[in-house]
């Protein structure tokens, strides 16, 4: 093999450039393509501007993020960045199709390392598509860009740390935050105390975090949940419940408050479709979907074809770094510019805090653990699949039918079908599948070639 | 351990056609095995039941035309063949148009025995002429096949206006295959497949063929990891896949190859085509959804299923020219299949000499989806032993073997 070609990246959130400053530390060339207009990927959209003016990141991570930036500029001659540039799929055997505002073109690589990150588990309840219903990841772009406010009055309803997190950035930037509903119960979080304190400084975070809600009294409530939301062209107000240990909603207790915004946050899913398209074997995990099959050099089924980050499965920004440079090491290794005993030195280090974010992970992936009552929100009439309008009561039939697999289920309700390629839907399905015992080769909705849409203007002749 | 008489090795539309006219002509007991390998021809195809117009070239087989005449008009001045339409020879016209020609009664057979549409729509197939090259190449292709005159209207730029009003006003006429249809090519095997399945047939699907199992000059059954097959009969249907299980069963080797075809589908669009159009560059058809089909490229890479932005703008810019509304549309789907490809474009049909139990109906390159319903009867009659409807004679395997 020549070694003239530079390693691919796709994706330069911290995983992709984690790896790529490694690579460039020991001399070898990068290429990282990243469809926004900027590295940083999800936890910052916008320059590497000082961490300081990223109000939303808890001091941990900004001085992680902070030290990326340094290794990254460092070792900047060795890394090109190919921005505003989205992977529409595999092209030919080793090369990718790139689109750039009107133009497509492709990439030829030897190794590649993907590194997509993850988006957010939809889940669909009564009114979940109201205007003013929004993910995490919308409320806090929307916080960031400090242009618009996502709402005046506000609640937060979901699971895991970022609940605590988000209700600090809100109350911050001057938002009324009338309450946060962490569906768990709090005596399950005390039960992962051990686990926690794996990262004792992120667990203090995590309680500074619930000291400043308490000092600004806003109410954080465990062990309750969305039940539905109401309004006609806009959201004006919400259900909450107090939930079981199984998240079922005692719909007796329940209590409506009148907001005019609503941040959902119940997980996040791997974003493999690109890993799906190029064939690399996955496995299915409850916490993150389908994920690629991988080694602990984080390398896949395919042949120098490398998964680093949330894609990988979510395990926050710390754990995408380790996992970039894992795989920036390996690939030093291949090449012949580390030894073996080398690269085993320099990744040993990196592996080791790799398990204990791991370690700490886990206490919370089982605390966040979803359980069935979310399945039940949606009423037969809710749609769950937005592109094809496919509603529960459909759903409903076709697993009562005997449905047992993903790509049955598509075919008798359409759902996934659409342009989204069942980004939104694909989560309650597989969890729907799995709750009727369904757990043997469910298989997974098969992304489709070009990712996106292209224009037939793009490939007219000039 | 389970005994069948027919085991069907490929659940593509021809192993699936098998199964169906077996199980409904016939009191054996059958089971056809397949495993959807990357590729597999019939859920890649365009579903066109363009009989005559791929047996003169045109279709699938219209790039292969276009680069006969690359090479052409690159090596101008030397002294080269005239240029002739790709015809392939009068007994693969008989095969293809005998086969057309049930489509009509197996579609309301299927419909209302068995519940499933394969979507048959009268369509005909129109080849677009832009300038004068276009119609010489026409012409040559009517007087190529004199005996179906009857089947082919000539439409000049004002009928074919009116016709198929969104087709590029540069475009001077058009003849049309009138016999030539379209299906939806997934319908049309899960029809296949649910009939057979209602007629009683085992169907067992996402398992490989690993292993053939023979007793001196007899095929005997086959094995999957899971399961023993015994059969009197091995039909081999593994489609671009096929030269591997005749190996397995006979220790010998037939040409048959994966030819990838490329193709690229745009967002659903109201009805712009009231028929299947072949251009020198491309065919289009729009299929029953409102989605428009373009294809396809014929490479032979192997086993490779990728696709290619060479090829995907080949296409689009062919499709562009024919049918300029596509401007305003996305290309929401690309995708690639292996055609089972022969060297001489004729399908391998029948009884291997010397081998007993063992059965070819593979090799359908280009043609499978119009060809899959008389190569269902034909084995069929095959299996029983009764005089087939066609000769068999020019589809026999034996035309490879070189005598020694
Ligand atoms: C809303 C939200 C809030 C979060 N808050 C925190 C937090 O406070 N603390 C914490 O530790 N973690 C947080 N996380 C998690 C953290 O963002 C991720 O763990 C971390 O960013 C993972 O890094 P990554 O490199 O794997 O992926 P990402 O940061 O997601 O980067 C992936 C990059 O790949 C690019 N990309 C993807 N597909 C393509 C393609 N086809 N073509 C071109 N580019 C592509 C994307 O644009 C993106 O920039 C949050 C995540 C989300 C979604
Ligand atoms: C792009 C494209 C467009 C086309 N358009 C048309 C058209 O418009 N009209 C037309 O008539 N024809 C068309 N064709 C041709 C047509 O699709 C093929 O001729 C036909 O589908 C061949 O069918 P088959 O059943 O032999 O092969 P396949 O459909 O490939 O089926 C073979 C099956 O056998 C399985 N298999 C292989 N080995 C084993 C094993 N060991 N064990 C179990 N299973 C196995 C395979 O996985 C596969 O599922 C087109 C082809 C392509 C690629």
């Amino acid at each position: 093999m020549t070694h003239s070609c530079p390693v691919v990246i796709v994706g330069g959130g911290p995983a992709g450039t984690a790896a790529a400053a490694q690579l460039g530390k020991l001399g070898i060339t990068s290429k990282i393509i990243e469809e926004a207009s900027k590295i940083g990927g999800v936890i910052y959209r916008g320059p590497l501007r000082n961490t300081h003016s990223l109000p939303h990141l808890d001091d941990n991570l900004k001085r992680a993020m902070a030290a990326l930036q340094t290794r990254y500029y460092a070792n900047r001659r060795h890394i090109e960045l190919l921005e505003n540039t989205r992977v529409l799929g595999p092209e030919g055997t080793h090369s990718l199709l790139l689109n750039k505002g009107e133009t497509l073109s492709n990439i030829e690589y030897q190794e590649l390392i993907l590194a997509t990150g993850c988006h957010e588990r939809s889940v669909p309840f009564e009114g979940w598509q109201l205007p003013g219903v929004m993910l995490m990841g919308g409320v806090q772009l929307q916080i960031k860009s400090g242009l618009v406010q996502p709402g005046r009055k506000m609640a937060l309803v979901g699971t895991g740390p970022l609940l605590p997190l988000v209700a600090c950035q809100l109350h911050r930037s001057g938002i009324d935050v009338v309450g946060v509903y962490e569906a768990s119960q709090f005596s399950k979080l005390a039960k992962e105390a051990v686990a926690l304190l794996n990262e004792p400084k992120l667990t203090l975070s995590g309680l500074s975090m619930m000291g400043y809600l308490k000092k600004h009294t806003i109410p954080f409530y465990y062990g309750w949940g969305i039940v539905s939301a109401q309004g006609e062209n806009a959201l004006k107000s919400i259900t909450v419940a107090p939930y079981n240990e199984h998240w079922q909603a005692d719909t007796q207790n329940a209590q409506t408050l009148e907001v005019d915004a609503l941040g959902v946050g119940y997980g996040f899913v791997a974003r493999s479709q690109l890993a799906m398209l190029m064939g690399l074997d996955h496995q299915y995990s409850t916490v993150s979907g389908s994920i690629p099959t991988l080694d602990q050099w984080q390398h896949s089924s395919v042949n120098n074809v490398y998964v680093a980050g949330d894609s990988s499965g979510v395990l926050g920004a710390d754990a995408a770094i380790c996992e970039g440079q894992i795989a920036a090491i390996r690939i030093a290794q291949n090449r012949g510019v580390l030894t073996g005993k080398e690269a085993a030195q320099h990744a040993g280090k990196v592996m080791r805090k790799l398990e204990r974010l791991k370690r700490f992970r886990s206490g919370f992936d089982r605390f966040s653990e979803r359980q069935v009552g979310l399945m039940e929100l949606a009423k037969p009439e809710t749609v769950v699949c937005r592109c094809e309008k496919t509603t529960r009561a459909q759903v409903d039939i076709a697993l009562a039918q005997g449905v047992k697999d993903i790509t049955s289920l598509k075919m008798r309700t359409r759902l996934g079908m659409g342009d989204c390629q069942g980004k939104t839907c694909a989560s309650y399905a597989i969890d729907r599948l799995y709750q009727s015992g369904c757990t043997d080769n469910i298989g997974a909705i098969k992304p489709r070639f070009p990712l996106d849409p292209i224009p037939f203007t793009f490939l007219e002749e000039q | 351990m389970k005994k069948f008489d027919i085991v069907i090795a490929g659940g593509g539309v021809i192993g699936a056609a098998c199964a169906y006219f077996l199980s409904r002509d016939t009191q054996l007991k059958v089971a056809l095995i397949d495993i959807k390998k990357p590729g597999n021809a019939s859920r890649a195809s365009a579903g066109g039941l363009w009989a005559i117009g791929e047996s003169v070239g045109l279709g699938c087989g219209v790039i292969f035309f276009k680069t006969l005449s690359k090479l052409q008009s690159e090596s101008k001045g030397k002294d080269i063949p005239v240029m002739r339409p790709h015809q392939l020879p009068d007994c693969f016209f008989e095969f293809a148009l005998a086969s057309n020609a049930m489509y009509p009664a197996l579609h309301k057979e299927l419909f209302e025995q068995h519940g499933v549409d394969f979507k048959f729509e009268r369509t005909g197939l129109k080849f677009i002429m832009y300038n004068q090259d276009d119609r010489i190449y026409a012409e040559q292709i009517t007087r190529g096949i004199p005996h179906l005159a009857d089947q082919i209207r000539w439409l000049d730029a004002q009928q074919l206006k009116e016709e198929e009003p969104y087709i590029t006003d540069d475009a001077i006429g058009a003849i049309d295959f009138i016999c030539d249809h379209q299906v939806n090519p997934y319908r049309l095997v899960d029809a296949y497949l649910e009939g057979a399945r209602q007629n009683g047939v085992d169907l067992v699907l996402n398992s490989e063929v690993n292993k053939v199992l023979r007793k001196d000059d007899r095929v005997t059954g086959v094995t999957t990891q899971e399961e023993t097959y015994y059969c009197d009969t091995l039909i081999n249907a593994a489609g671009a896949w096929a030269d591997t299980l005749f190996n397995k069963a006979t220790g010998l080797n037939m040409p048959v190859y994966p030819v990838k075809g490329q193709i690229v589908l745009s967002e659903r669009l109201p009805k712009v085509l009231n028929g299947c159009v072949s251009t020198s560059d491309c065919y289009i058809a729009q299929k029953d959804n409102g989605e428009i089909l373009i294809g396809s490229s014929t490479e032979e890479k192997g086993f490779d299923t990728t696709n290619s932005l060479d090829k995907i703008t080949e296409l689009s810019q062919g499709a562009l020219k024919c049918l300029p509304i596509l401007k305003d549309s996305n290309i929401k789907r690309c995708w690639a299949g292996l055609r089972p490809g022969t060297p001489d474009e004729l399908p391998i049909l029948g009884h291997v000499p010397g081998i007993k139990g063992y059965i070819n109906a593979c090799g359908h390159f280009r043609t499978g989806i119009v060809t899959s319903a008389i190569t269902g009867k034909l084995i069929t009659e095959l299996v029983t032993g009764q005089e087939t409807s066609l000769d068999l004679t020019p589809f026999s395997v034996t035309r490879f073997f070189t005598q020694e």
